[in-house]
């Protein structure tokens, strides 16, 4: 009798040690701006898969360098959902696992967000797929549209009625202001202002990434226009030293007529600022026209990664209508999915409708160095925008910043052999 | 292979007598001296030893390194980028140093009599020692904030200014600002320094050249200053090397603006590793620094050196 029953506690037993040693830990890096996105999904996959997610909230500022060192100490995450302006340096090193295969297998491949895919993709290869969108957007303040006896559902559609709403809204006084960018940003003016130059026809590089664009009217025009604005005083003095720290906090502030932002906002400001009427727009072109910075996310596998199949699993869960729609849609991030971008939670923000949109028809540029070209404070990008914005001295700026780009762009990438 | 050689310091024959008391004092000497030298070895020259050995490699953050000999110390001769923020380090050392050193002396003759209330005085100068640089930078980007910053309320309230100045905009108001914060936050321990060289003088000497007749001044010029040549020494060793390792403020509080006009030297090592990714070469620049940071301060050491003996 107890031989038996010892028996069959050693079996049970036995049986749970398999099944605990069947269960792999993914551990999953993301970085911390992506919690309130990252939190519920790692959960959602815990609480209905063996496998386990453990998720590793990396700050902002650090994601590249600690995953870097992780690789070099050889212990790399098995997935990392990375911004996907750094997926071809990645790739380009030879850190991330070719994910071809896979994804081209996945019978929604052809409605991925497409300029992830194509930021995910180097020479030929599949090395990510996407994970988060954001389109950057106009956001305008229909009270202060209002008050400035504008037609609240009438946005601006060119350079001109943006420039004119500004004036009309400053012309209000009391500190309020017709415009707002972070002028010392480096990223929140490739995110705003780079869809000014696409719109109109310009572009910053070639389509391959390999050259640098910027000696164009569009560029200088663009340039020319904002500068107009900041010389007229339609927007804060305050913009100029502004590191992205006011980024949106300016538009929050309720004394801001327009601003370039991103879908992110939206759920910011229907939550915290219910005061605030803002409807949202796309970032026009100098006559007609509009674009969009596709930004976000894309999730991928480092090299190294000791559970590679059990990390894919996830990584095509996350793309399931159920987290597309539930998780993401639910939490008012955009899908990255062209075919769930309508569902039942953007039908009820017609908003996120606009943001959609411009995501998937959005742009991004494609470059082994955009950390170094774009993302840098002290980069050529944010060097000419402030030289040209504050100082006025537009032709010189697009001269030295094409000099600078192409002088990086003939560098090899990092670590690519 | 080397040839072995023979066992000189503790020859065979020696070992079988019994340890002398000094060899064990030795010993002891040796334990004692032992957790300081394993410090010094785990964080100072392996570090070190590892940085020279990284500036031979094309070591990127991600991606395989490669040996290139002294090839990164040829990329930086031609490096203007490089050159150029060492010029502005040493001008903003230049700046610091003796704005910082002026006042410190001043207020260490202010509080180094026992007065009443001295004790206060000594802890509100020496307070802003001990916050971070880091967090000061920070918590000074706010003082000077256009909208919510007490800098331009007060100006503006005392009538100085009618809008808010942009403190951060101008190379000019930018380094002075990062001087201002850098000399609030470090003139205390600049002041301590010169405060315990000044009270090591004897008050005899003092008294002596009052009795000559020395005047508050000739007393200062004939004793204080030529009894204080070490403690200044030290103390502008210490400052020149702080102001040669600047990085902080001006990357919070300028972000190396305006227009890249506040990159100091370590801000660069910073770019080349953590924008470009170029961590070898990061290290050679590294080098080139410490290198550049010995020869400042055996300079400084010489200059200021003492002979005397009292």
């Amino acid at each position: 009798m107890l031989g038996r029953r010892s028996v069959t506690t050693a079996l049970a037993a036995g049986m749970l040690v398999s099944g605990a040693a069947g269960a792999k830990t993914i551990d999953f890096w993301i970085r911390a701006y992506n919690a309130g996105l990252a939190e519920p999904l790692v959960k959602a996959y815990n609480a209905s898969h063996t496998d386990q997610v453990k998720l590793n909230l990396v700050p902002n500022d650090q994601f590249v360098t600690k995953l870097g060192t992780a690789i070099a100490g050889g212990n790399p995450p098995d997935v990392i959902a990375i911004d996907l302006i750094y997926v071809p340096s990645f790739a380009a090193a030879g850190q991330m696992e070719n994910l071809t295969a896979q994804a081209k297998k996945l019978p929604f491949f052809n409605q991925l967000s497409p300029s992830h895919v194509r930021l995910a993709t180097y020479q030929n290869q599949v090395y990510a797929v996407p994970f988060s969108a954001e389109g950057s957007v106009l956001y305008y303040n229909k009270g202060l549209f209002r008050q400035a006896g504008l037609d609240p559902n009438k946005p601006p559609r060119t350079w001109t009625e943006v420039y004119n709403a500004a004036k009309k809204i400053t012309a209000l006084g009391n500190g309020v202001k017709g415009f707002y960018f972070s002028g010392a940003c480096a990223g929140c003016n490739a995110f705003t202002f780079m869809p000014l130059i696409w719109a109109s026809g310009g572009d910053v590089l070639s389509r391959d990434g390999q050259s640098a664009t910027l000696n164009t009217k569009a560029v200088k025009d663009a340039l020319g226009f904002y500068r107009r604005m900041w010389t007229e005083g339609l927007v804060p003095s305050g913009a100029q030293t502004d590191n992205g720290a006011n980024f949106i906090n300016a538009f929050t502030s309720g004394k801001i007529g327009m601003t370039g932002s991103g879908a992110f906002a939206i759920s910011l400001l229907k939550s915290k600022f219910k005061n605030i009427d803002f409807g949202i727009a796309y970032l026009p072109g100098q006559t007609s026209g509009w674009s969009s910075f596709a930004g976000g996310d894309s999730i991928g596998i480092p090299k190294g990664s000791k559970n590679v199949k059990e990390a894919w699993d996830f990584i095509q869960w996350t793309l399931s209508p159920q987290v597309q729609t539930e998780i993401l849609a639910k939490n008012d991030t955009i899908p990255v999915r062209a075919d769930l971008a309508q569902n039942k939670y953007s039908k009820t923000e017609p908003r996120f409708v606009t943001t959609s949109t411009a995501m998937a028809k959005g742009r991004t540029p494609y470059s082994v160095h955009y950390n170094e070209l774009f993302n840098d404070a002290n980069g050529p990008w944010l060097s000419m925008f402030q030289r040209a914005v504050f100082k006025g001295e537009i032709d010189q700026a697009v001269t030295e910043a094409q000099s600078r780009f192409t002088q990086i762009l003939s560098t090899p990438a990092p670590g690519a052999r | 292979m080397p040839p072995v050689r023979a066992n000189t310091l503790n020859p065979p024959a020696a070992r079988s007598r019994p340890r002398s008391r000094s060899w064990w004092r030795k010993q002891v000497g040796l334990l004692f001296v032992l957790p300081s030298v394993a410090f010094t070895a785990v964080f100072f020259l392996a570090p070190l030893v590892m940085t020279a050995w990284m500036s031979l490699h094309d070591w990127p953050l991600l991606g395989a390194r490669h040996f290139t000999g002294l090839q990164n110390y040829a990329a930086l001769l031609s490096d203007g980028n490089f050159w150029s923020s060492l010029g502005f380090t040493a001008k903003y050392t230049l700046v610091v140093t003796p704005v910082l050193f002026v006042l410190a002396f001043g207020l260490a003759l202010l509080v180094k009599r026992s007065v009443r209330w001295v004790g206060l005085f000594r802890t509100a100068y020496f307070l802003p020692v001990v916050i971070g640089l880091a967090t000061s930078s920070l918590l000074w980007v706010w003082l000077l904030n256009d909208q919510v910053g007490v800098f331009n309320a007060g100006l503006a309230a005392i009538g100085v200014i009618r809008e808010p100045f942009q403190w951060l905009a101008t190379t000019g108001s930018a380094l002075t600002a990062i001087v201002v914060m850098v000399t609030w936050k470090m003139v205390g321990l600049t002041m301590l320094l010169l405060l315990i060289g000044m009270q090591a003088i004897p008050e005899e000497f003092y008294e002596a050249a009052r009795v000559d007749g020395a005047s508050p001044w000739e007393q200062l010029r004939f004793i204080t200053l030529p009894l204080m040549r070490r403690t200044f020494a030290l103390a502008l060793v210490l400052s020149v090397i702080g102001s040669f390792l600047a990085f902080d403020p001006m990357y919070i509080m300028a972000g190396g603006g305006p227009q890249n006009s506040t990159i100091t030297t370590v801000y660069w090592i910073f770019k080349a590793a953590f924008v470009q990714f170029r961590l070898g070469y990061a290290a050679s620049l590294s080098v080139v620094l410490l290198v550049i940071l010995i020869a400042v301060s055996v300079v400084q050491l010489y200059l200021l050196r003492d002979d005397t003996r009292y």
